[in-house]
C-alpha cells in the first residue's frame, strides 16, 4: 500500500524526517468512528484491560481534523461510503487507514451473489495501510496493528514480537 | 378473554376472516385476513382495544399461480377470495402489553397495483415499518406522510426483497 | 420546555448530528431543527450500516444464517441466536434437552450483564464522565473471558444449534460464574454511589424528555424503555419461552417515564440477571446438550411462524415464512432498537441539544440492529 509515500515532501531532511516519525509512530492518534461490531472490541481495546494509551494511541479524536489514524470498524455501507471518504479527506496528511476486521477488509459475510448494499472493502474508497483480520478482531490484533503501523513510519520495532505457540 | 374479545371485534368487518391458531406451535393466537380497505377500520378496533404494534412484515408470492407451491396451505381456506394474479401479502404483527394476545393481520394486494391505506394515522409506530416496506417491495401506502427509502440511499429507486430483483 | 421551541416566528437552523458523532453509538444520523438550543423538530436518518440480513435469510440454508444473529444487536448477541434458533425449532418442532435450555438462559443472562455494562459506561460517557467506564469495561471483560471459555468467541457469538447447544460447559465454568455472580454483587453498590447518587448526573437525567405509557404502545416501544414507562412487560414473563417459567425473577417496573427511570431498570436488571444465573447453575441438570433426532438439513412445514424473546434492548421477534424448502421463504427480523427509536422524533421536541444527548443515551441503541 502506497499512501503514506505518495505525499512525503519533495525536499527530504533525512534525520530530520526520522525523529518526526518517531515523534508520529509514538502518537498516533485514532479517529473515533465506530460502524459496527468491531467497534466495540475498538472500545475495548482503548479501555481497562487492553489499554491502548500504553502505546500512545489512545488519544480518540471525535474530529477528523485532529486526528492521524482512521480506524475503519465495520461494514461500509454504500450510503455511507461517501461519509467515510469525507472524512478521510478531511483528516491533515500525515494520515494511515486501518481495515479493522473482514466487512472494511472485502465485505466480510455480507459478501453474496446479488448484494445491494455495501462496498466490499475500505480500499475501494481510499487507500488502506493495515489489515487486520477477524470477525471481529480480538483487541490483541487491533494492538498488533497499531503496532505494525508504527514498523511501518519508523522501520523499526519498539516491542518485542510475540511468536504464536 | 382478550382473544374473544378482539376475535369477535375484528369479525364484525365485512371482509375478515378469523382463524385461530395453536399459539405453542405458531407462535400467534389470531390470524386476521382483511382486504386492504378494511385495514384501517382493523387497525381502529385493535388501537381501542389497547394493542401496540409489533412489526410489518411483507411477503412476495410471485410464481404463486403459476405454482401454487409456497401458498402457505392453512391460509388458503381463510382468505377472502385471491386475486388472480400474483400478489404482495402485507402481515401485520399487534400484541397486548397487559394480557397475552398476538393478533397477525394480513392483507393481499395485487403484484400489479401493489397499493394499501396507511395506519400511520393511527399508529405514529407503524409509519417507519411502512417505510421499511416499501422500500424493500416497493408497496406503496396511500396517504403515508413521507415514503423516501428509510433503509436503503435516499436516490434508491429498486426493491431488493421482490423475488423478480436482480442487481 | 420552552415556549420558544415551538414557535415557529423564531429563526430556526438544521443541524445535522451524526453519521460520524461520537454520541450517535455508531453510523446513525439525525437531522435537527434547532431553534438556539432547543429542538424544534428531529428527524433520525437510518440506513447507514443496512448489512441486508433479511435479503441474507431468503438465499441460505437455515444453519447457514446462524452467524448473521450475532451481528444484528452484538451486544446480545445470544438473544438473537436463541430467538432464531427457538422460531425454527418451533417450525420444524424440535424437541431440546432439559440441560441445553438452561444452559441458554444461563448464557443469555450473562450476555445481557455484559450488554448493559457496556451501555452503563458508553451513557455515562455521554454525559461526560470518562471514569465509570473503565470499571463496567472491567468487570465486562471477565465476564467476556467467562462466555469465551463456553463459546469461543467474544461478542459475535455463534453459540445455540438446532436442537441444542455447539458444546457443553467445562468444568471450570460454574465456579468462575459464581464468581463474577460474587464480584459483581459487590459491584453494584459501587456504581450506584459512584454514579446514581452524583448531583450532576442526577440532574442531567431526572424529569428529562419524559415517555409517556400511551407513546410506548402507539409506537410499540419495548424493552427497558416501556418498563421505565410503567408499563410491566417483559418477554420472559408475559409470553415464557425456554425454561424461563422455572425461574424467580422480578421485572423491574419504574413510572416515572424519564431518562433517570430508564437508567435504573437497566441497572435493576443486572441484578435480577445475577439471580437468574445463580438459579439456574443451582438447578443446572446433567445430560446431553443435543437433541437425538435433529435433521441435518432442516426444512419446516410450509407455513408462517412468529417467535419473541426479550433482548437486552427490548422484545426481538422473527417472522419466519417457510415454504417447505431448505432456505426460508421470507425472515423479517423485529428489531427492538427500530421501535424505541421511532419515538425519538415526538419525545425530543422542545429538549435542550444536550439533554436529547441523555435521551438519545437512555434509550441504548445499537445501530446495525436497527438497519439490519
Amino acid at each position: 500500500m502506497v499512501t503514506a509515500n505518495a505525499h512525503l515532501p519533495i525536499v527530504h531532511f533525512s534525520s530530520l524526517d526520522k525523529l518526526l516519525n518517531l515523534g508520529r509512530a509514538n502518537s498516533l492518534w485514532p479517529l473515533t468512528f465506530g460502524l459496527a461490531c468491531c467497534a466495540i472490541e475498538m472500545m475495548a481495546t482503548g479501555v481497562a484491560r487492553f489499554d491502548l494509551d500504553r502505546f500512545g494511541m489512545g488519544v480518540f479524536r471525535p474530529a477528523p481534523k485532529q486526528s492521524d489514524v482512521m480506524i475503519v470498524a465495520g461494514t461500509i455501507s454504500k450510503k455511507m461510503a461517501p461519509g467515510i471518504r469525507t472524512l478521510y479527506e478531511q483528516m491533515p496528511h500525515p494520515k494511515w487507514v486501518i481495515a479493522l476486521g473482514n466487512c472494511a477488509i472485502a465485505g466480510g459475510p455480507f459478501v453474496f451473489a446479488g448484494q445491494y448494499g455495501i462496498v466490499e472493502g475500505a480500499d475501494k474508497i481510499m487507500p488502506v495501510d493495515i489489515y487486520i483480520p477477524g470477525c471481529p478482531p480480538r483487541p490483541e490484533a487491533l494492538v498488533e496493528g497499531l503496532l505494525l503501523l508504527e514498523e511501518k513510519l519508523t522501520g523499526s520495532r519498539r516491542w518485542p514480537r510475540v511468536n504464536p505457540e | 378473554m382478550k382473544k374473544l374479545a378482539i376475535s369477535q371485534a375484528l369479525a364484525a368487518l365485512a371482509s375478515a376472516r378469523v382463524l385461530e391458531c395453536d399459539h405453542a406451535s405458531r407462535g400467534f393466537h389470531l390470524s386476521v385476513a382483511v382486504a386492504p380497505l378494511e385495514l384501517p377500520a382493523a387497525a381502529k378496533i385493535l388501537d381501542q382495544q389497547g394493542f401496540f404494534i409489533e412489526a410489518i412484515t411483507g411477503v412476495d408470492w410471485l410464481g404463486e399461480q403459476a405454482a401454487p407451491g409456497p401458498t402457505v396451505a392453512d391460509q388458503a381456506e381463510h382468505q377472502p377470495p385471491l386475486p388472480s394474479e400474483d400478489s404482495f401479502e402485507v402481515v401485520y404483527d399487534f400484541n397486548h402489553f397487559a394480557k397475552l394476545c398476538r393478533v397477525a393481520l394480513r392483507t393481499r394486494m395485487p403484484r400489479s397495483r401493489p397499493e394499501i391505506p396507511t395506519i400511520s394515522a393511527i399508529y405514529p409506530g407503524a409509519n417507519w415499518h411502512e417505510r421499511e416496506t416499501h422500500d424493500f417491495f416497493g408497496i406503496i401506502f396511500s396517504d403515508h406522510p413521507d415514503l423516501s427509502p428509510l433503509l436503503l440511499p435516499e436516490d434508491a429507486d429498486f426493491h431488493p426483497l421482490c423475488k423478480d430483483y436482480k442487481p | 420546555m420552552s415556549d420558544l421551541a415551538v414557535d415557529p416566528s423564531c429563526e430556526t437552523f438544521v443541524l445535522n448530528m451524526g453519521p460520524q458523532h461520537p454520541a450517535t453509538h455508531g453510523a446513525l444520523r439525525i437531522k435537527l431543527v434547532l431553534d438556539g438550543e432547543y429542538i424544534v423538530e428531529a428527524e433520525p436518518v437510518l440506513g447507514y450500516i443496512h448489512r441486508m440480513h433479511e435479503k441474507m435469510g431468503e438465499n441460505r440454508s437455515y444453519l447457514a444464517f446462524m452467524p448473521n444473529t450475532g451481528r444484528l444487536d452484538y451486544l446480545s448477541a445470544l438473544s438473537y441466536n436463541h430467538g432464531y434458533v427457538s422460531v425454527v425449532e418451533r417450525a420444524a418442532g424440535i424437541a431440546i434437552p432439559e440441560r441445553a435450555e438452561y444452559l441458554r438462559v444461563i448464557t443469555v443472562e450473562l450476555n445481557r450483564i455484559s450488554s448493559h455494562l457496556l451501555w452503563l459506561g458508553a451513557f455515562v460517557l455521554d454525559l461526560g464522565g470518562f471514569t465509570p467506564l473503565l470499571y463496567t469495561m472491567d468487570d465486562r471483560e471477565q465476564l467476556l473471558d467467562l462466555l469465551e471459555s463456553v463459546t469461543g468467541s467474544r461478542l459475535t457469538y455463534c453459540y445455540f444449534r438446532f436442537g441444542g447447544l455447539y458444546n457443553d460447559v467445562d468444568d471450570n465454568f460454574g465456579p468462575g460464574a459464581r464468581a463474577f455472580i460474587k464480584r459483581m454483587r459487590r459491584r453494584l453498590p459501587m456504581y450506584h454511589k459512584l454514579i446514581s447518587k452524583n448531583v450532576i448526573f442526577r440532574q442531567r437525567l431526572e424529569g428529562i424528555a419524559p415517555v409517556s405509557a400511551e407513546m410506548c404502545r402507539k409506537y410499540g416501544a419495548t424493552g427497558p424503555v416501556a418498563r421505565g414507562s410503567g408499563i410491566a412487560y417483559d418477554v420472559r414473563k408475559h409470553e415464557p419461552y425456554s425454561v424461563y417459567p422455572e425461574f424467580n425473577f422480578d421485572i423491574p417496573v419504574y413510572e416515572q417515564g424519564d431518562s433517570m427511570a430508564r437508567y435504573l431498570i437497566r441497572m435493576d436488571e443486572i441484578e435480577q440477571s445475577l439471580r437468574i444465573v445463580e438459579q439456574g447453575l443451582d438447578k443446572l441438570p446433567p445430560g446431553p446438550i443435543m437433541a437425538v433426532k435433529v435433521p441435518k438439513i432442516i426444512k419446516p412445514p410450509k407455513g408462517d411462524y412468529y417467535m419473541a424473546v426479550e433482548a437486552a434492548r427490548g422484545s426481538f421477534g422473527i417472522r419466519l415464512v417457510s415454504d417447505g424448502s431448505a432456505t426460508p421463504y421470507r425472515l423479517k427480523l423485529r428489531s427492538p432498537c427500530l421501535s424505541n427509536l421511532s419515538l425519538f422524533g415526538e419525545a425530543a421536541r422542545g429538549l435542550l441539544l444536550p439533554d436529547a444527548v441523555a435521551f438519545f443515551g437512555s434509550l441504548d441503541l445499537v445501530i446495525p440492529d436497527i438497519d439490519r
